[in-house]
């Protein structure tokens, strides 16, 4: 029973991180209909970012959230009107040209990373690093705590923007049918920018915090790349709650795996590449399909 | 009548490289022959790939597995005694079984799905190869010593590269590569057509799955040493998605021209420490700049810059194939 609560309590910790990782995947899939693969490199490079700040300035990793969003999310814009944009836009589905070109952006910043920062492995280590607390009686780390309370935040934050306000509606709009958003007046162009920017300030985000709990390097950022893309075919991309519920499902397994099979730990990352295969094959339409199963439901609902 | 010329024009290519490069090692020096091994290798890789990321327009970002499959066939029962050799057959068997695995389910995904697909499988592979003994875990595997000639093994690497590129050229003209065709550019209508897109996948793969994996033999005998690090590795993937993109997906010349290319930039790169901190700089930049300015790769640049110089031409420029 206690082992049963340990692992709940360690999966929901650890789906916070990785919704708010797969969130910035989703909202570019979802309103670009593009792959970004350079996801890995921007986790990669908040990482980073997270750990200089630390290091010279001797800036808290929480804090330096306040700087990394905004630079991540002019990056993303940068990124999407300088290269994104130029690309033929495929009207059926994600295109193997932005997923190759976005490939090629990843390879870039690996080896900006590289340049700047050398192939050694970093951590980020502060006073609270090793401490713990209690939480339903067990024992957790304070920072993977501080991380699901902030993961927590920027989701509720991000939904409020995606209900309330005009460009939440006009994000929404554009990932449901973009043609009829341009008709009803809706900028796409611009709103492609500015997802662009949150999936990459949320990548950046997710970056920053994944240095709190783990040390890195310039090839960071695979396996989790890997899981965001497991989280979001899992889940489908309709919702942030989706999101959120995918994310749980993924670190539930994950969990289990650990904490009752005797499996070396260097398997588990293994476990979710397979999930990943099982479950882009169990929805054969890809993301899309499993895009619009989750929307046709909500339609048949007058 | 063109048709006619253009398949001996590519007859007489393929056979002048051929006696070249085996004569080469009675006038070439030891050093240079190496650099021909390492393109020939590249080129192998890049027409094998290119069958089924360019022909069949399946990108696939997991071909290191393969090579993996064949130098650790190669490797394993060399350590038992058979003749390096001797492997190769198997070698090729195993792989093209292992794409059978890897292809029924991802298969049934389509475009960038089934990339992101392949790149999950090769991560697992590698992270289980990895961790299982019989790789020889971090420390790989060594050769059996004596079993190696340098003079052979260059002889079969060319005969095999030279090989894979007019296998290219009869596949892309047959009704098979016809078939493949009709997959890449709209699957449905193909399917309609009464292709069994599935089943053309499938052998494509395996078929390019089964040569890489000989090349991968080749490569260990060659080197005598193999790690899950040296031939799972995902940068091994990476080249041999970058080549054929570079030199022109979904043409003969093209991965040539793109292995020529990178495989010698990949030589400069080792003999030049600045350099070799900055090739994802080099193969990144690369991959941006065809997507961005010319999909077709060099070969498209080739062929507009020849456009441009013969602005009038005599009649006029057909369609591409």
């Amino acid at each position: 029973m206690k082992e049963l609560t340990a692992i709940l309590v360690n999966s929901l910790l650890a789906a916070g991180l990785y919704a708010t990782m797969s969130y910035g995947l989703a909202v570019i899939y979802g309103v670009m209909r593009i792959i970004n693969l350079a996801h890995a490199g921007v986790l990669m490079l908040g990482a980073y970012a997270t750990f200089t700040l630390n290091s010279r300035f001797g800036i808290d990793p929480f804090l330096s959230l306040a700087a990394v969003i905004p630079v991540f999310f002019g990056f993303g814009v940068l990124l999407y009107r300088t290269m994104v944009r130029r690309l033929p836009r495929s009207q059926a589905g994600p295109s193997i040209e932005s997923l190759l070109l976005l490939f090629g952006v990843w390879l870039v910043l690996q080896n900006l990373a590289y340049a700047i920062w050398g192939g050694d492995t970093q951590s980020i280590l502060t006073s609270y690093t090793m401490k713990s607390v209690s939480l339903f009686g067990v024992r957790v780390g304070v920072p993977s705590v501080a991380v699901f309370a902030v993961s927590a935040a920027s989701l509720l934050v991000l939904q409020l923007i995606l209900r309330r306000t005009y460009l939440g509606r006009a994000i929404r709009a554009v990932t449901q049918n973009r043609d009829a958003a341009l008709i009803s007046g809706v900028n796409a162009d611009r709103i492609s920018a500015v997802a662009f920017g949150i999936g990459t300030a949320f990548a950046g985000a997710a970056g920053t915090l994944l240095a709190t709990m783990y040390a890195f390097t310039p090839d960071f950022g695979r396996s989790f790349l890997l899981k965001s893309f497991c989280i979001i075919v899992l889940a489908g991309m309709e919702s942030v709650a989706g999101v959120a519920a995918g994310a749980f499902l993924l670190a539930l397994l994950e969990s289990v795996v650990g904490g009752y099979t005797t499996l070396p730990t260097s398997f588990q990352d293994a476990l979710s590449f397979t999930l990943l295969v099982v479950a882009l094959v169990a929805f054969p339409q890809g993301l899309l399909g499993a895009f619009g199963r989750v929307t046709s439901r909500h339609r048949s609902i007058p | 009548m063109r048709q006619g010329r253009r398949w001996i024009r590519l007859l007489a290519i393929e056979a002048g490289a051929l006696v070249f490069l085996l004569a080469a090692p009675r006038f070439l020096e030891r050093g240079t022959l190496n650099d021909i091994w390492n393109v020939a290798f590249a080129v192998i890789l890049a027409s094998a790939w290119n069958l089924l990321g360019g022909f069949a327009g399946q990108v696939s970002i997991g071909y290191s597995a393969f090579i993996g499959i064949g130098a650790y066939t190669t490797a394993l029962l060399a350590l038992k005694g058979v003749n390096p050799y001797a492997t190769l057959p198997l070698a090729a068997l195993l792989a093209a079984a292992f794409s059978f695995v890897v292809g029924l389910p991802t298969f049934r995904l389509r475009g960038p799905y089934f990339t992101i697909a392949t790149i999950g499988v090769s991560e697992a592979v590698r992270v289980i190869a990895g961790g299982v003994s019989f790789t020889g875990g971090s420390s790989g595997l060594r050769m059996p010593a004596g079993s190696f000639d340098f003079n052979s093994n260059y002889a079969a690497m060319v005969i095999l590269a030279v090989g894979v590129v007019a296998l290219a050229a009869w596949v892309k003209a047959s009704p098979f590569g016809q078939a493949l065709a009709a997959i890449r550019q709209d699957i449905d209508a193909a399917e309609a057509l009464g292709v069994n897109s599935t089943k053309y996948k499938l052998l494509v793969h395996a078929l390019s799955a089964a040569i890489v994996a000989v090349a991968g033999s080749l490569f260990a005998i060659n080197f005598q040493y193999i790690s899950p690090g040296s031939v799972f590795d995902f940068r091994l993937s990476l080249s041999i998605v970058l080549m054929p993109i570079v030199g022109g997906l979904g043409t003969i010349a093209g991965p040539v021209l793109g292995a020529l290319l990178v495989g010698y930039l990949q030589i400069k790169l080792l003999s030049s420490p600045g350099l070799r901190d900055s090739y994802l700089f080099i193969y990144g930049g690369m991959l941006i700049a065809v997507m961005l300015f010319e999909p077709k790769g060099l070969l498209g640049l080739l062929l507009r810059l020849r456009r441009f110089l013969w602005r009038f031409p005599s009649r006029p420029v057909p369609d591409a194939g």
